[in-house]
């Protein structure tokens, strides 16, 4: 049973109280996670927290339980997913992604100098040309006339990124391994900041090999 | 989401779609893109070597509605501007200009980005190509 949902003595629903979703399940803040013990802790407290089981309660402790089983439910879909729990930590580690970008804009604005793109130029252009690919066959493909030649390079790209996308996955994982080892060993906020880092690059990269996958086989399908 | 109908027109009706030569001594290319939704801008200028106007503007985006408004909008602003003038264009005059919600301010920041990206690109050029007119000034 965990302090921040139930008093110590009693058992009793207690407030919700301000806390992040790792403290929420009693977890330090790394990002290897054991998902099945997750799972059943979520499955424990979901049934203490079940407002069913509170008829028993009066009103203000009734709305205590609603409020801690949202959070709870909150709190279990963000962290048993690898992305969002990455993003999630992130964001506790003050990383605001649009704020940021909005801010470089700025001061390249300022200095009058070009911001710099937070991916690879390569891998822009690399989507850019992708993307006026897909126009084509979407358009050959309405006009009634697909192109057999473009269908199978587009084949070859849907596997070229699906492949990128399950390596991202892994290279993540290596950083979670260096995160997590930084948070045993209470490291300095810099080294931490370096591992934040490149996770964040990483998961930019990600967001635009996720959105080719997706268009590719739309074409293909649709 | 409810697009204004300045977005809405924009998109039906972009304005300078297609691209430059992008060898071109005159031409500045950008190419930036979006993390947060994975978008990616175009933006292509070709700039009057005599008078350091821009004669023409194209795009070409893979992205949401605001995305193609604010890029097809940049590319009027930026037509018949000095490049100079043309740095001064901010997100936040497209925001005004399309009504654009907060949830679509990145939309415009990323055509901000592609004028200034296509501008870079043109000055680097320009300094590459003759060398004796930048130091002169
Ligand atoms: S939603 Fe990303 S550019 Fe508009």
């Amino acid at each position: 049973m965990r302090a921040a949902q139930f008093c110590h003595s009693c058992g009793k629903v207690q407030p919700p109280a301000p806390a992040d979703y790792f403290t929420f399940f009693g977890l330090p803040r790394k990002l290897h996670l054991k998902e099945a013990a997750l799972q059943r802790e979520f499955y424990e407290l979901s049934r203490k927290l079940h407002p069913d089981l509170s008829v028993r309660a009066d009103a203000r402790e009734q709305a205590w339980i609603l409020e801690q089983s949202s959070r709870l439910n909150d709190a279990y879909r963000t962290l048993k997913d690898p992305i969002q729990r990455t993003q999630y930590l992130l964001g506790l580690e003050g990383v605001q992604l649009e704020e940021q970008s909005k801010s470089a804009t700025e001061e390249a604005r300022t200095a009058g100098t070009v911001k710099k793109q937070v991916v690879p130029p390569a891998l822009l252009e690399e989507v850019f040309e992708l993307n006026l690919q897909l126009e084509e066959a979407r358009l050959a493909k309405k006009m009634g006339e697909p192109d057999p030649e473009l269908v199978r390079e587009l084949e070859q790209q849907k596997k070229k990124w699906e492949a990128q996308f399950e390596e991202s996955l892994e290279e993540l994982k290596g950083y979670w391994h260096e995160w997590d080892k930084l948070i045993d060993h209470d490291a300095a906020p810099e080294k931490r900041a370096a591992v934040r880092d490149k996770m964040v690059d990483l998961l930019n990269r990600r967001n635009y090999i996720r959105n080719l996958v997706r268009d590719v086989n739309e074409v293909l399908e649709g | 989401m409810a697009y204004s109908d300045k977005v809405i027109d924009h998109y039906n009706h972009p304005r300078n779609v297609g691209s430059l030569d992008k060898s071109s001594s005159d031409v500045g290319t950008g190419l930036v893109g979006a993390p947060e939704c994975g978008d990616v801008m175009k933006l292509q200028i070709k700039v009057n070597p005599q008078t350091n106007v821009i004669e023409e503007a194209k795009f070409k985006t893979f992205g949401c509605g605001s995305a193609i408004a604010s890029s097809s909008l940049a590319t009027e602003w930026v037509k018949g501007k000095t490049v100079d003038e043309a740095l001064s264009i901010k997100n936040m005059d497209i925001v005004k200009e399309l009504a654009l919600p907060p949830v679509k301010i990145h939309c415009s920041v990323l055509a901000e980005d592609a004028i200034r990206a296509a501008i870079g690109d043109w000055k680097k050029k320009q300094e590459t190509t003759k060398p004796a007119a930048v130091e002169a000034k």
